[in-house]
């Protein structure tokens, strides 16, 4: 036994406290830090001396040789980590739906007091009734020409305001080369995960835990999972690594379900860590199917991603903003929906007013101009001329409103273009049913989906966040071993100091 | 379960936007005075409002259409009971005509009130009402009868003026000009005129009868429009009671119930207010306040 066994045993202890005491402080100065999880030193009995061997020395079994910092290890569950990412990725696609329709919503304003289609028509059949009655009156005709004026402009409104909101989605869907929206952020997370992976590859083999760069990249790899769901698996970055070292993370695509896709999908691995920043994959997409400029694909690297199987913003977003070949293209269906009730109205419409007279006698004029919902108007002719709009059945019958009443048919009646026994109305009240059922869905969906995320949320701050309670009875616990360290070391040097100064004085 | 400031924090922000958003919601109702502010709030709601403010445009304008009919029968009416009074006077007349004893100059005079009759009896034919010829069918823009007392082309083959009461129910707003001023209505006046003005005595007599034709026919015609009257009366009736019923089921669809919107958003406060107070003591309180 050494003499001065004590005095190390004790300065140990001292080091080790003051670990623990600066490791707390590190906690709460983190408190409030996003994506921190707090850390504890794990401390660990030296070794005994003596240990056993042939040349031991002679003693009555072992002797504790102290304390010493073992390891300094982040509180973290991996598990409830997986659960909350997938729940992200669920609640992200179902909020992102959600504001999509939401907007879309807010344009069709139909409600009470709203300006929607359906009143315009209301107000446009009332004007044709009207004239029916009073077929030479100016002012009814006036009235007729503006509230067909008021249909046309509504549907013109309905239609560039969802193609502006569509031009909005793509925007934040991103460019064809992936460099901004969502497929940007991906592609930026992606590197940066990836450098991450370097440089704790760099830091592992020496024995160490980089806690908060592991911190750093499960914030990232957090909000990777907002876009796509991903599934990530991790693998040991050197046989040297502590065992309880997270390594390297290796992210792969996952469908809806949670399952990976056969043959998996992978986004980043091990092996990319040796690769430039413009030598790795990512994702790019093609635009510019048909005429409404649909996606026609989304790639990562060359693979075609599955977009309609994931999960996540970027599924919502392209779903509203419509897919070639797809089932859900909210946007694109709405406005090729409007355009069919657009161009069937129209046709029915100018048909029959085509066979009427106007005040000034002519006859074979259309009312409308346009084919679809982005184009029609109030054939200008009429505009100039109220006398032309053909409220007569006969030529010279100036006073007969037949041909009115028979036009305010177009619009409650069957047209059947739209289906069967489906008039303007009724098609124009089932798209707004449609759509209120699917945003109702959506945003009950995104509801309980951002509940059960704030419950994987609170599971996960259960385990990693800081609490100063916590910190603080640690600080004492620590300050209070410190400080019997520091007298246990002043024990000790009484000791020496009896055996030094004291003793051999024999015969003085 | 381990907790910390921060997830008393979340889950304390978490119910308090929720609270807000149920406010809000309640406030909503409050303004707006009704339940639902877009159609996602209730889809079913929504989509019967929509047929329901359709249902109620219908009503109000097939009222105001019936009103329209009301305002054409009305002045037909007026005008052809006028028209019968002075008839009635041309049968008065012709009876005091017809009985000899009346002088060249008498009968002179007689014509001359016969002529004013008949002039009378040609403005109510030409009678415009709302600048519409009301006696010539739906060819409202041209007066039955010319400056020179000729009817006008169509007169005689006049169409009936049709309003739509009801989806596809339609009445007949106007008489037939023809039916009351056709013939030889205002041949026979002016003949019986010139009979009196040449003191053609003998021939006087006919008229009476002539006359009383006339009359006959403003008389059917008149009852053929007491018919339709009633018809539009009991037709108005309904369309207000419609128009109520709509109105009264739209707003038992979509309009809010106070009490209970105030109910819910006082309700709503009390649990705002108490949250806020618990997070204020919850939030304040570490163990760093209690360390010396």
């Amino acid at each position: 036994m050494s003499t001065f066994h004590g005095l190390e045993m004790a300065k140990q202890a001292l080091f080790t406290q003051q670990m623990g005491l600066y490791t707390t402080g590190h906690n709460i100065s983190n408190v409030n830090t996003e994506g921190y999880s707090r850390q504890r030193v794990n401390f660990e009995t030296l070794s005994p001396y003596p240990s056993a061997s042939r040349n031991r020395p002679q003693m009555p079994g072992q002797i504790g040789q102290g304390v010493k910092a073992g390891t300094v290890q982040r509180m973290r569950d991996s598990f409830l980590d997986t659960q909350y990412r997938s729940q992200t990725s669920r609640a992200s696609y179902w909020s992102t739906k959600t504001d999509a329709l939401s907007r879309m919503e807010s344009v069709m304003n139909e409600i009470s007091g709203g300006d929607g289609l359906n009143k315009v028509l209301d107000d446009f059949w009332k004007s044709l009734q009207s004239l029916s009655t009073n077929a030479t009156n100016s002012g009814a005709r006036d009235v007729v020409a503006n509230k067909g004026l008021a249909v046309a402009e509504t549907f013109k409104y309905l239609s560039t305001s969802l193609e502006g909101i569509r031009t909005d989605l793509k925007t934040q869907i991103g460019d064809a080369d992936g460099t901004s929206g969502k497929l940007g952020d991906a592609n930026s997370l992606l590197r940066q995960i990836n450098s991450l992976n370097k440089q704790i590859s760099e830091i592992e083999p020496h024995g160490y835990l980089p806690n908060d760069l592991y911190d750093q990249r499960d914030v990232l790899i957090d909000q990777l999972s907002q876009i796509v769901n991903i599934k990530v698996t991790y693998e040991k970055s050197s046989n040297s690594s502590l065992d309880i070292a997270d390594g390297i993370a290796n992210i792969e695509l996952e469908d809806a379900t949670g399952n990976s896709f056969n043959p998996a999908f992978s986004l980043l691995t091990k092996g990319d860590m040796t690769k430039a920043d413009s030598e790795l994959k990512k994702f790019t997409i093609a635009y510019g199917d048909g005429e409404n400029n649909s996606i026609s694909e989304i790639k990562f690297g060359d693979t075609v991603v599955p977009i309609d199987k994931v999960d996540g913003s970027l599924k919502a977003l392209s779903e509203n903003y419509g897919i070639k070949n797809g089932d859900k293209n909210y946007y694109t269906k709405m406005l090729s929906d409007l355009d069919k009730m657009a161009s069937e109205f129209i046709k029915a419409f100018n048909e029959i007013h085509s066979s009427g007279y106007g005040l000034d006698g002519t006859t074979g004029r259309n009312f409308f101009t346009g084919t679809k919902a982005s184009d029609i108007n109030v054939s200008s002719e009429i505009l100039q001329n109220t006398d032309a709009i053909a409220a007569s059945l006969e030529a010279n019958n100036k006073g007969d409103g037949q041909n009115m009443l028979k036009l305010s048919d177009v619009i409650t009646e069957p047209i059947s273009g739209l289906g069967t026994n489906t008039s303007v109305k009724t098609y124009y009240q089932k798209l707004i049913g449609e759509l209120a059922v699917n945003t109702q869905e959506a945003g009950r969906n995104a509801k309980n989906t951002a509940l059960q995320q704030a419950n994987v949320q609170n599971d996960r701050l259960s385990v990693s966040a800081v609490s100063l309670d916590e910190e603080m009875t640690n600080l004492l616990k620590f300050q209070h071993a410190y400080n019997a360290s520091a007298r246990s070391m002043t024990a000790m040097d009484e000791l020496l100091d009896k055996i030094i100064n004291s003793m051999g004085l024999v015969g003085r | 379960m381990r907790i910390t400031q921060g997830m008393m924090t979340n889950n304390m922000l978490n119910n308090l936007t929720k609270s807000f958003n149920s406010m809000n919601k309640y406030m909503d109702q409050l303004n707006t005075g009704m339940k639902i502010t877009k159609p996602s709030d209730d889809p079913f709601i929504a989509i019967k409002g929509l047929g329901y403010r359709s249902q109620l445009v219908q009503a109000e304008q097939y009222s105001s259409n019936a009103a329209e009919v009301h305002q054409w029968m009305d002045n037909s009416d007026g005008a052809l009971d006028h028209a019968t009074q002075g008839l009635q006077r041309l049968k008065e007349l012709a009876t005091l005509a017809s009985n000899g004893t009346n002088s060249k100059d008498e009968l002179e005079n007689i014509a001359k009130e016969v002529d004013q009759i008949k002039e009378d009896l040609m403005s109510i034919a030409n009678l415009k009402v709302n600048d519409k010829y009301i006696f010539n069918g739906t060819n409202t823009t041209v007066p039955p009868f010319g400056s020179d007392g000729q009817p006008s082309a169509g007169f005689a083959d006049q169409k009936p003026v049709k309003v739509p009461i009801s989806p596809g129910v339609e009445l007949t707003a106007n008489v037939n000009g023809q039916t009351v001023f056709g013939g030889d209505f205002f041949a026979n006046i002016d003949n019986f005129s010139q009979a009196l003005k040449s003191s053609d005595s003998a021939n006087i007599d006919q008229y009476i009868s002539k006359i009383d034709t006339n009359i006959e026919s403003v008389v059917n015609a008149r009852a053929d429009l007491g018919a339709r009257m009633n018809r539009l009366d009991l037709v108005e009736n309904r369309l207000s009671q419609q128009e109520l019923t709509a109105k009264d089921i739209m707003s038992k669809n979509e309009n809010v119930d106070y009490e209970k919107a105030i109910t819910d958003l006082l309700t709503q406060e009390t649990m705002h207010r108490a949250a806020l107070s618990a997070g204020a003591r919850i939030m304040q309180p570490s163990l760093v306040d209690f360390l010396r």
